[in-house]
């Protein structure tokens, strides 16, 4: 009993964190219709603004060695400021990867090159400037709390708590601002035609830059998480997130926020249900899904299907 | 110039036509590395562990080599045929994401494997050519013989059923076009080329391992093609040997390199949203090139 809870723990946490990635490529996408292949990337830098505004010193190898911020921040202040700073990069990748594609009529598909030189530019600037050495969130940075709970005999890392908790929060919050507020609706008018949500009157360039800012923003917070839960294993390493992500959202349907959540949360489970001694073929699991769903339900599983137009 | 950084641009450029196969027919498959580390392996393999392909002289015969090279052919056109029927029923963004997917459980098992050598890989890959320029000369006279092929297949019907399908699936199967044939046949023939040129670079890298399959190189590879453009041969050959060379060519720079790389591909698409190389280009160059005998033609249709 106790290691079914132990197991669940695990999936859903991991599985959260699938989910806020995966969110912020499918807000994208359902205004777009392109993926942000720079996602993985701005991912990355939230994990490394989150190391930095709590206190951390940059290593030896980078432009930037030595390179220490005068003040340190608790973790619960220093996360959603790394969360703003994603945002602003997925802004400033908006305005040069999109944008000009979208303003010359070009085909939808060339984002999918330009936003990948993004990422390239991204994750090379971040390797030149604090070096390739992976950077670990000390222990000591959340404070009094204890770094495992015991909840029902089962012993929980502290952080999965916490990663379970914040993520269901953003989930949460995003639903509400989606449903709830006229931006919101607005999104999902423009998702839906943005020719015609632009003749009723809604600002589609505005509506698109709100996406892309929340979108860096839930990916640059669940950056900070995971450096806090494993650690930061380079410049590289929101690359196996990102693919882990556009697992998670075909799996879940393409432009579906409710799909997002449940595809991460089944893939997270999933991976976590595979035995320690093949634990090397676990990043096949949610490829493996992937693959089973695309050919069975193309449309994932709360996804609309495409449909054959003239 | 290097010859070994000449070999890499063609493979490069034996890539890129690859991903274009497919793509000229309005699929975009991002499957290419997958098959080429299957034919990297299958390369790998026989010429390790199979002595009778080793010969007696000092290197490893040619003969060898194109045997790999066709038993890789062999199975990765096998494979691509099986799959193909299944994941060309996806369309556009669908297909891109099915496809790596392939790629991915593809490096994953090749990782986890025995045979395979797992994360370490396969070493001392015997050499057929003593040095960087044979194996350049052999690659080059693969790229121009592929690159015949394909312009034949430009020209004639499967290749034309190919572009109509790009421009319109369903005027194409209105027009008694075999669609998912074509596409199939298109996603074949990238299996091929893939597989092929998975053989070349095992014996020019001289080991082999899982990570020569991943999606960088997926990526990379489509990169080839949307930058020298989709709609001719010639882009592809001409974004994979660019693209390839440029960051050695960006090595003065020192660690600038990589992003200047992104750069080029960020803004590339911008300028040039089919690609650097167009057929509208060639209609342009052909009076002054061919002189007046072409324009003359050209005068006598129009």
């Amino acid at each position: 009993m106790e290691g079914l809870l132990q197991l669940l723990f695990n999936g859903l946490s991991v599985g959260a964190v699938y989910s806020l990635f995966a969110l912020g490529y499918t807000l994208v996408f359902s205004v777009l219709g392109v993926i942000n292949f720079a996602h993985g990337a701005i991912f990355t830098m939230g994990a490394y603004f989150t190391y930095l505004l709590i206190g951390g010193a940059v290593g030896a190898n980078g432009l930037l060695a030595g390179l220490q911020f005068p003040f340190a921040l608790p973790f619960w202040l220093a996360l959603p400021l790394a969360g703003i700073a994603a945002a602003t990069v997925a802004l400033v990748v908006e305005r040069i990867a999109f944008r000009p594609l979208r303003d010359r009529g070009s085909d939808p598909l060339l984002a999918l090159i330009t936003s990948l030189g993004a990422g390239v530019i991204l994750v090379n600037l971040i390797q030149l400037l604090v070096g390739a050495e992976s950077y670990s969130i000390p222990v000591g940075t959340l404070g009094s709390l204890p770094a495992a709970l015991s909840i029902a005999g089962a012993k929980v890392r502290t952080v999965q708590v916490m990663l379970l908790a914040i993520s269901g929060l953003l989930l949460a919050a995003l639903s509400i601002w989606i449903n709830g507020s006229r931006s919101g609706k607005a999104l999902q008018a423009v998702s839906e035609d943005p020719v015609t949500a632009q003749l009723l009157g809604i600002n589609s360039a505005r509506v698109i830059q709100i996406a892309f800012g929340i979108s860096g923003f839930l990916a640059g917070m669940a950056g900070g998480l995971v450096g806090l839960s494993i650690s930061i294993a380079g410049p590289y390493f929101g690359i196996g997130y990102g693919l882990k992500g556009l697992g998670v959202l075909v799996l879940g349907g393409l432009g579906s926020v409710p799909g997002a959540v449940l595809g991460g949360l089944i893939i997270g489970l999933a991976e976590a249900c595979v035995p320690a001694d093949l634990s090397g073929y676990k990043d096949a699991v949610s490829f493996g899904f992937l693959f089973l769903v695309l050919l069975i339900r193309p449309q994932g599983l709360l996804g609309r299907p495409q449909a054959n137009k003239v | 110039m290097d010859a070994g950084l000449l070999e890499q641009m063609l493979l490069g450029a034996l890539l890129g036509l690859s991903v274009y196969l497919p793509l000229r027919c309005g699929q975009l498959s991002l499957a290419t590395p997958g098959f080429f580390a299957i034919g990297g392996t299958v390369a790998a393999l026989l010429s390790t562990r199979v002595p009778a392909l080793a010969g007696s002289g000092s290197t490893y015969p040619i003969t060898s080599v194109l045997l790999e090279m066709a038993l890789a052919a062999l199975l990765t056109g096998v494979l691509a045929l099986g799959l193909g029927r299944v994941v060309l029923r996806l369309r556009g963004i669908y297909l891109a994401i099915a496809t790596i997917a392939l790629v991915e459980i593809l490096r994953v098992v090749t990782l986890n494997l025995e045979f395979t050598g797992g994360a370490l890989g396969i070493f001392g890959i015997p050499q057929p050519f003593n040095s960087a320029a044979g194996y350049a000369a052999f690659t080059l006279a693969l790229l121009a013989l592929i690159c015949w092929l394909c312009d034949r297949l430009e020209k004639t019907r499967p290749g034309r059923a190919m572009a109509a399908i790009r421009d319109d699936e369903l005027a194409a199967a209105s027009q008694g076009i075999n669609t998912a044939d074509t596409k199939l046949l298109a996603f074949v023939l990238s299996a091929l080329v893939a597989g092929i040129t998975g053989v070349v670079a095992a014996h020019f890298l001289n080991s082999w391992n899982a990570k020569l399959g991943n999606f960088d190189a997926s990526i990379t590879t489509l990169a080839f093609v949307v930058f020298g453009g989709s709609r001719t041969w010639l882009g592809p050959v001409f974004g994979g040997l660019l693209l390839t060379a440029l960051p050695e060519l960006l090595r003065p720079v020192g660690d600038l390199r990589l992003i200047v790389f992104g750069a080029v591909i960020l803004v590339g698409p911008l300028f040039f949203p089919q690609g650097v190389i167009t057929p509208e280009l060639f209609k342009w160059f052909k009076p002054r090139i061919g002189g007046i005998t072409t324009a003359a033609a050209q005068g006598v249709k129009q």
